[in-house]
């Protein structure tokens, strides 16, 4: 090491130390614009995200029953199709003399509950409509059978021995209605109105999803129509389909283009599209979702779709 | 200002970055901080030699040239330790040797002429770019050092992540910036000793030139003088 390189090494050294001792005092750094702080934010944890936005849905629950429960209530079958579980109070009437077992029906909610009629109190039982519960509704004799559960001695401890929560707990007994309470109600399970919300859009692949659920439902009627002669299945025919709410046609399906016609198969244009409008006449009403029924970018309220014959 | 070392993590203190990092991180921060010291070292070493070298050169071609008699000016400069009076002295002593006997080989004195010249400069060169591969070879390894102490620090940061289960940013950033800072002092030490290794390389490369010409007219010059003529 010459003379050179020691003077090098003593610049270096000396040179080094200032810089960073300069570095250390802070000369170089920021004055510190925010100190790392961290800011709480409220997080609060979802399970179910929607990735659409859509409202929730408002389901109007059954018409309850408002019939006297002064015996041992027993489920009733839920009313089939319908979207929410209705909650039909299940309670059949005690089999007191007077009035006959019948089965409390859920009144529908678009049908107010007519006022009891005064009616005479009859003492010959009526032959009760058949009703989806178990209790069969039989006409019962006016003196009530001894095997009858349900003594009207104790209707306080009248409980329900099905699973649901509400027929278990004790009811509250309605006696003050006279015995001709149910006159003007039906015996068809009231349905539950879900009054499903318009879904905010309508994407590609749920327009997809309603076009093969059309095919499904339209295919045992298509699969009844006769191929009226050769190349007739290589016409796509568009059809136009106005539905209503409930599935139905409201109009005849129009026939909006038709594509693979050539000089063999034109003879069976107006064939295909008959056909077709036959189809779907066979097998509608459809049953679609709901929600796509009319959206702001369209829906199955008017939608078009490839028919061919297979 | 805030007086000595700021330990504070938001500023950027080496030194509290160096004592809250990792004995690995340490060993290579404490490494190409030994690598800076020793790079600027030679820095200022070939700076200075080289400029002085080159100066002393310029000036004894020049006296060379002017000097009238040739074993006068030996006698004065035969200490002199610059590259080219090196050259110029071991020329004059085979010049001497050879010329001693009485019958004299003119084409065998040439070449031992010119070997024992171009052996002179070529030591002359080894001895002036010596610790020059010192600057290569911390120009190009530095940053890897460096890098190797980053990718290490930051396993072991992230390592604290997994233990204290937070991933927020005040956990991780300290860890990283240490991390970081062997990087830092990697290129620190990598980018000056590049540049001084080329800036150098060239200045030896021209003195060696400068040394090759004066020892081609010098040996031009005893050449002639081999054949009698001045």
């Amino acid at each position: 090491m010459d003379r050179a390189e020691k003077v090098g090494l003593g610049i270096a050294v000396v040179g080094h130390i200032v810089l960073f001792g300069l570095l250390s005092v802070g000369l170089l750094s920021t004055p510190n614009p925010e100190k790392l702080q961290q800011h709480p934010i409220e997080v609060s944890l979802v399970k179910d995200v929607g990735l659409e936005a859509t409202a929730p849905q408002a389901v109007t629950p059954p018409a309850q029953s408002v019939a006297p429960d002064q015996g041992a209530p027993e489920d009733a079958a839920p009313p089939a199709g319908a979207v929410t579980e209705p909650q039909p109070a299940p309670a059949p009437v005690p089999p007191t003399p007077a009035a006959k077992p019948a089965p409390a029906k859920p009144a529908p909610t678009t049908k107010p509950a007519p006022a009891p009629k005064p009616a005479p109190v009859r003492a010959k039982p009526k032959p009760a409509p058949p009703a989806p519960e178990k209790a069969a509704p039989k006409a019962a004799p006016a003196k009530p059978a001894a095997s009858a559960k349900p003594t009207p001695a104790t209707p306080s401890k009248a409980k329900g021995s099905g699973s649901k929560a509400e027929a278990t707990t004790s009811k509250p007994r309605g006696s003050r209605l006279g015995p001709n309470f149910l006159e003007g109600l039906t015996d068809k399970p009231s349905t539950s109105k879900s009054t499903a919300p318009v879904a905010a859009k309508i994407d590609a692949r749920a327009l997809a999803s309603i076009q093969q659920a059309i095919a499904r439902q339209i295919q045992p009627c298509a699969d009844r129509q006769v191929n009226p002669g050769p190349g007739a299945n290589e016409i796509v025919t568009v059809l136009n389909l106005r539905l209503n709410e409930d599935g139905t046609l409201a109009a005849t399906p129009r026939m909006v283009r038709q594509t693979g016609v050539n000089g063999d198969n034109d003879r069976y244009r107006q064939r295909v599209v008959d056909l077709g409008v036959a189809a779907f006449k066979g097998c509608s009403p459809l049953k679609l979702p709901a929600e796509y029924y009319s959206t702001p970018a369209g829906g199955w309220n008017n939608i078009n779709y490839n028919w061919q014959l297979r | 200002m805030n007086p000595v070392f700021n330990m504070d993590a938001a500023t950027m203190s080496p030194v509290a970055l160096f004592i809250q990092a990792d004995w690995v991180v340490k060993i290579v921060m404490a490494g190409l901080l030994i690598a800076s010291i020793w790079t600027w070292a030679l820095i200022v070493a070939f700076w200075l030699r080289l400029g002085k070298t080159r100066r002393g050169m310029a000036r004894f071609e020049r006296e060379f040239w002017k000097a009238d008699d040739i074993d006068v000016f030996y006698k004065a400069e035969s200490e002199n330790t610059l590259p080219s009076a090196r050259v110029f002295i071991a020329g004059v002593k085979e010049w001497r040797r050879s010329t001693a006997g009485g019958s004299i080989d003119k084409g065998g004195t040439r070449e031992r002429l010119a070997t024992t010249m171009a052996a002179a400069s070529a030591e002359e060169i080894d001895t002036l770019s010596d610790r020059l591969n010192i600057l290569a070879t911390v120009g190009s390894v530095a940053p890897f050092v460096g890098l190797f102490g980053t990718v290490w620090g930051i396993m072991r940061a992230f390592t604290g992540i997994a233990s204290a289960q937070n991933s927020s940013l005040a956990v991780v950033a300290p860890g990283i910036a240490e991390a970081l800072f062997a990087t830092a002092i990697g290129l620190f030490a990598a980018i000056p000793a590049v540049i001084a290794y080329n800036r150098f390389s060239h200045g030896v490369n021209r003195i060696e030139a400068a040394l090759n010409r004066f020892a081609d007219g010098f040996h031009t010059t005893l050449s002639r003088q081999l054949d009698g003529g001045r």
